[in-house]
C-alpha cells in the first residue's frame, strides 16, 4: 500500500514538474515570443544584471527541481543503467545551454538566439520524455 | 529524498549523475548569483551603502524598504535550501565532526547575518550592510568550496 502511495505521489510530483515547464514555455512564448527576431528584440534591451537576475533563481531552482524529478530514475528497472545516464547528462546540459545562451544574445552572437528556441525546445521534450518513462514503469511495477 | 538515506552515492550511478550535476549547477548558481549581487550593490563597502541607504552626494536615492525585503526575501529562501542541500550531503563525508561542525556554524552565522544585517542597517546604519553583504560572500564562498570538495569526494568514492 505504502509503495502504490509513493509511487502515487512521485507521478504526481512528475506531473507537477511538467505543468510547470509547460507554463514556463507559455510565458516564454507570450513574453518573448518563439521566432529568432522576437527572441533578438527581447534580450536587446536587457542588460546584464536584467539577465542575472532571471538567471540565478532559475539555475537554483530548477536544478533541485530536477534533482528531486531525476532521482526517480534510480527506482527504474525498464530501461538500461547506461540509457539513464544518457538521459540525465541530455537534460541536465540542455538545461544549462538553455539557461546560459542569453548571455550570448546580449553580447550580440545572433546564431545564439537559434540555439536558444533549440536548446529550449530540446529541454521540455526531453523533460516530457523522461516523464513518460517513468509514467509507464510505475505502472509496469504495479 | 533516496540520497540521504542511500548508504552510498558512489554504488549508485543514477543518483552519483544526478549529485554531480546539482553540485556543478549550483556552484554556477552561487558564481551567478555573487555576480549580480556586485553589479545591484557594487564592489566596494562604500557602494553597498550607497546603494542600500542613499547618498546624497552622488544623488542616489535610498533603496525602498518593500524592494529591499523582496530581495532578503527571495535571496533567504534560496540559500536555505541550497544550504539544506549541501549539508545533508556534507554531513556524509569522512570529514571529522570538529570540522564539519565549524563549517554548518559558519554557513548558519552567515546566512543569519544576511538578512539580519540588511534590516537592521536602519538601526545600526553601515556597519549593517557591510556585514550582511561581507556574510553573503562568506556564504557563497564557503558553498563552492563544499561543492568541489563533495565532488572529489564522490570522485574518489567516499560519498
Amino acid at each position: 500500500m505504502n509503495q502504490k502511495l509513493l509511487t502515487f505521489l512521485a507521478l504526481g510530483f512528475g506531473a507537477l514538474i511538467i505543468l510547470q515547464a509547460l507554463l514556463g514555455g507559455w510565458l516564454f512564448i507570450h513574453n518573448i515570443g518563439i521566432t529568432p527576431d522576437e527572441i533578438k528584440t527581447y534580450y536587446a534591451d536587457k542588460s546584464l544584471h536584467g539577465v542575472l537576475e532571471v538567471l540565478v533563481p532559475h539555475t537554483l531552482f530548477i536544478t533541485i527541481s530536477l534533482m528531486a524529478f531525476l532521482h526517480f530514475l534510480s527506482f527504474i528497472d525498464t530501461i538500461e543503467q547506461k540509457t539513464k545516464t544518457y538521459f540525465l547528462h541530455l537534460l541536465f546540459s540542455l538545461f544549462l545551454l538553455d539557461q546560459l545562451t542569453p548571455i550570448g544574445i546580449i553580447l550580440g552572437i545572433e546564431s545564439f538566439t537559434y540555439l536558444k528556441i533549440l536548446f529550449f525546445v530540446g529541454f521540455e521534450v526531453v523533460l516530457g520524455w523522461v516523464w513518460i518513462i517513468t509514467f509507464f514503469a510505475s505502472i509496469k511495477k504495479n | 529524498m533516496k540520497f540521504i538515506a542511500s548508504k552510498k552515492l558512489s554504488d549508485n550511478p543514477t543518483l552519483r549523475a544526478v549529485i554531480v550535476w546539482m553540485l556543478l549547477l549550483l556552484m554556477l548558481a552561487m558564481v551567478l548569483s555573487l555576480g549580480a549581487k556586485e553589479i545591484e550593490y557594487g564592489l566596494t563597502p562604500q557602494t553597498w551603502v550607497s546603494t542600500v541607504m542613499g547618498n546624497p552626494d552622488e544623488f542616489i536615492d535610498p533603496m525602498l524598504f518593500s524592494d529591499l525585503l523582496l530581495s532578503i526575501h527571495t535571496d533567504l529562501f534560496g540559500l536555505i535550501i541550497t544550504f539544506i542541500l549541501i549539508a545533508s550531503l556534507y554531513v556524509r563525508t569522512l570529514r571529522s565532526m570538529k570540522s564539519k561542525i565549524i563549517v554548518f556554524s559558519a554557513l548558519l552565522i552567515a546566512l543569519l547575518l544576511y538578512p539580519l544585517g540588511l534590516l537592521g542597517s536602519s538601526l545600526i546604519g553601515a556597519m549593517g550592510i557591510i556585514t550582511a553583504l561581507s556574510a553573503f560572500i562568506v556564504f557563497h564562498t564557503l558553498i563552492i568550496i563544499l561543492c568541489f570538495d563533495l565532488l572529489l569526494s564522490l570522485s574518489r568514492k567516499r560519498l
